[in-house]
């Protein structure tokens, strides 16, 4: 295949991103309201169980109700594990493409993830405007601030899930193993329950995970307390770095698709 | 832009074997290592393909030989594990059925899929969806998924789609076998079309008619190799050979036991009309075939000469006693015996041609010799031989 300029292939991106979006819930009535429903529906049960019947201490909150605590960090996982999941079903879902076109497969990779985050962004307002409504503070200036935490997140999302996607192609059991491996970061990520519960030597192994870090980080962003500290700038590097390596196996791994799908 | 739009040198394709984890597991690190591929079965070998600018090349070959795969390494969807295949300009690409279609989108989607795929901006697609809708001419499908397509319909997208985006090269892959007659035609001319205007066709066929009547150049790709490169008419005449010989059924009728007495054959071969021995004949010109026959009674021994296609079917064949001929004495019980056929009418192709001896009598077949030849030429007739006719003013029916 000749080079071609980068900018020839927008189009091509912007098709397969309108196609995620709309693909996930044509042929259904309700339609984008499914977006919505499925995390709220989840917000639900989680507030119910660990802010009702397992009561989370108030004081340990940082000032949020337990609702309004969880639902910050809950969008934000959603971006990742979901576009995790999104990132590795897309090249299965799109062989027929792969076999028959030449086209940098990034892209689909790319769409996935950039659409599932497109999405959770909008759930994701939408229910900060509730909860504003609602009488939590939650400061929109506190969440331009989180922005750059935002591109990080989403860099370091895109390396995983290129990463991902492509081993998967390699090794089929890379699917089961991040089915459980995505639920065991769930819960080693301070989403239902507040940092301070956990005590003093595991807090020290949840410091390793990135995403502890930024859910952290949008819960203090977002109550307007303080503004950008160091460790933000070292979690954009490691997004970064994540991103550069994901990328690299991605691309070691796609000009053999067509032949291990 | 470079006059070459795509040149392959030594290109060959190994596909991995992954039955089990652990090759799997292996692959991954020696891909991870930029060491490619690990075990392997070859699907390709040794493939030098130049494609100029106005070039039909045709590429025949049997199921399996790799005909498919060498098109998806100049698509560019296939790495090649051996090898350079570089491509300049736009590559249109119908592989099997459908241009990289996407089941789930419909008729409508999926030609903005494509056309953003070849690299058009939105505003040069918007411009040719209803040439393509038109083209296509499939009616309210153009809106269904195409999953719900059938494989004819798939095909009259896909192909719509490939011309009008008018692509430096086009690369069709059995396309013209599946559309109905009026789309078929419709292709052909099309093509015809595209090619007088100086574009550039790379096609897979198993229609000998197709690859002779679009293509001036061929390729035989026999299990994953070269094996004929040459001018469309000479590929499709050998493998048109080759299948028939593949095919045949020995229908030589089996000689009775040869002694010493009873009539038989020492040597039968060809000759051009100069008397020089040969096996292989320009089409039109003559064939003397000459041979000795031994009969041990001394009597003038009867002759058959049968000639049939190299797949067996029976071409035509006579008895000499029929045309009162008799054959020339040598010596003691030897006799020489020659049929010329003047111009010979015998299409291209391989043949054989038999001869055998019968008692004087003409009723008992006693021996048999066969010998093949080869008619070479040019033409877009087709059957065995050519028949004696003219085309003559038409008139109105009676």
């Amino acid at each position: 295949m000749a080079p071609r300029p980068a900018h020839s292939w927008r189009w091509l991106l912007a098709n397969f991103l309108k196609r995620e979006v709309s693909s996930r819930y044509t042929g259904s009535v309700g339609g984008i309201f499914w977006a919505l429903a499925n995390p709220l529906v989840q917000l639900a049960l989680y507030a119910f169980v660990f802010g009702v019947l397992l009561r989370a201490p108030a004081d340990s909150l940082g000032g949020w109700r337990f609702p309004a605590f969880l639902a910050i960090a809950l969008w934000p996982w959603l971006m990742f594990g979901d576009s995790v999941k999104r990132a590795m079903d897309c090249i299965p879902a799109n062989t027929s493409l792969i076999r028959k076109v030449a086209f940098p497969h990034e892209l689909l990779i790319v769409a996935a993830v950039g659409g599932t985050f497109f999405i959770h962004l909008l759930g994701w307002a939408a229910v900060l405007v509730a909860l504003r409504l609602w009488g939590e503070p939650v400061s929109f200036a506190g969440l331009l601030l989180a922005l750059p935490l935002l591109v990080a997140q989403f860099a370091f999302t895109l390396g995983v899930g290129a990463f991902l996607a492509a081993l998967q192609v390699v090794l089929r059991d890379v699917e089961q193993a991040v089915g459980l491996a995505l639920t065991v970061v769930f819960y080693a990520t301070p989403i239902v329950y507040p940092l301070a519960l956990i005590p003093a030597p595991y807090r020290d192994w949840l410091a390793l995970n990135p995403l502890a870090y930024v859910v952290t980080r949008y819960r203090d962003l977002l109550s307007g307390a303080g503004g950008w500290q160091a460790g933000d700038l070292g979690v954009i590097v490691a997004s970064l770095l994540t991103l550069a390596a994901g990328l690299w196996v991605f691309r070691r791994l796609s000009p053999w698709f067509e032949d291990l799908l | 832009m470079s006059d070459v739009l795509a040149r392959l040198e030594g290109v060959g394709k190994d596909y991995p074997l992954l039955a089990t984890g652990a090759s799997r597991a292996r692959m991954l690190v020696s891909l991870l290592a930029g060491r490619g591929a690990t075990s392997h079965a070859t699907a390709l070998d040794g493939i030098d393909l130049e494609i100029r600018r106005g070039d039909a090349v045709g590429i025949v070959g049997e199921n399996g030989a790799g005909k498919s795969t060498l098109l998806k390494i100049i698509a560019g969807v296939v790495k090649p594990s051996r090898g350079t295949a570089v491509t300049n300009g736009r590559v249109g690409a119908l592989l099997e059925l459908g241009s990289g279609f996407h089941p789930d989108y419909t008729g409508r989607e999926n030609i903005y899929l494509s056309s953003a795929l070849l690299g058009l901006s939105r505003r040069e697609t918007e411009d040719k969806v209803e040439a393509i809708v038109s083209f296509a001419d499939i009616g309210a499908h153009i809106d269904e998924p195409i999953k719900h397509y059938s494989s004819g319909m798939v095909v009259r997208l896909g192909f719509a789609v490939a011309t009008a985006l008018s692509p430096d090269l086009l690369i069709t892959d059995e396309v013209l076998a599946v559309g109905d007659e009026s789309f078929q035609k419709k292709c052909m001319r099309w093509l015809e079309r595209y090619l007088g205007g100086g574009g550039t066709l790379l096609l897979v066929s198993h229609s000998m008619y197709h690859v002779q009547t679009l293509c001036r150049r061929a390729l035989w790709i026999h299990q994953g190799r070269p094996r004929l490169d040459g001018t469309a008419f000479d590929v499709a005449r050998e493998y048109l050979t080759y299948h028939e010989e593949k095919t045949r059924i020995a229908r030589v009728a089996a000689p009775t036991a040869v002694s010493g007495t009873q009539p038989r054959l020492e040597k039968i071969w060809l000759e051009r009309a100069s008397g020089e021995a040969t096996a292989t004949f320009a089409l039109g010109e003559d064939i003397v075939l000459r041979g000795i026959a031994l009969e041990p009674d001394d009597r003038t021994p009867a002759l058959l000469f049968g000639i049939v296609r190299a797949d067996g079917t029976p071409v035509y064949g006579s008895l000499s006693i029929d045309a009162g001929y008799a054959a020339t004495r040598l010596a003691e019980r030897r006799y020489a015996f020659a049929v010329r056929f003047p111009a010979a009418p015998l299409l291209p192709g391989k043949y054989e041609i038999r001869a055998h001896v019968l008692e004087p009598e003409g009723l008992r077949l006693f021996d048999t010799i066969e010998t093949a030849f080869v008619v070479t030429g040019e033409t877009r007739d087709f059957g065995l031989v050519r028949l004696a006719h003219e085309w003559i003013p038409g008139r109105e029916a009676p």
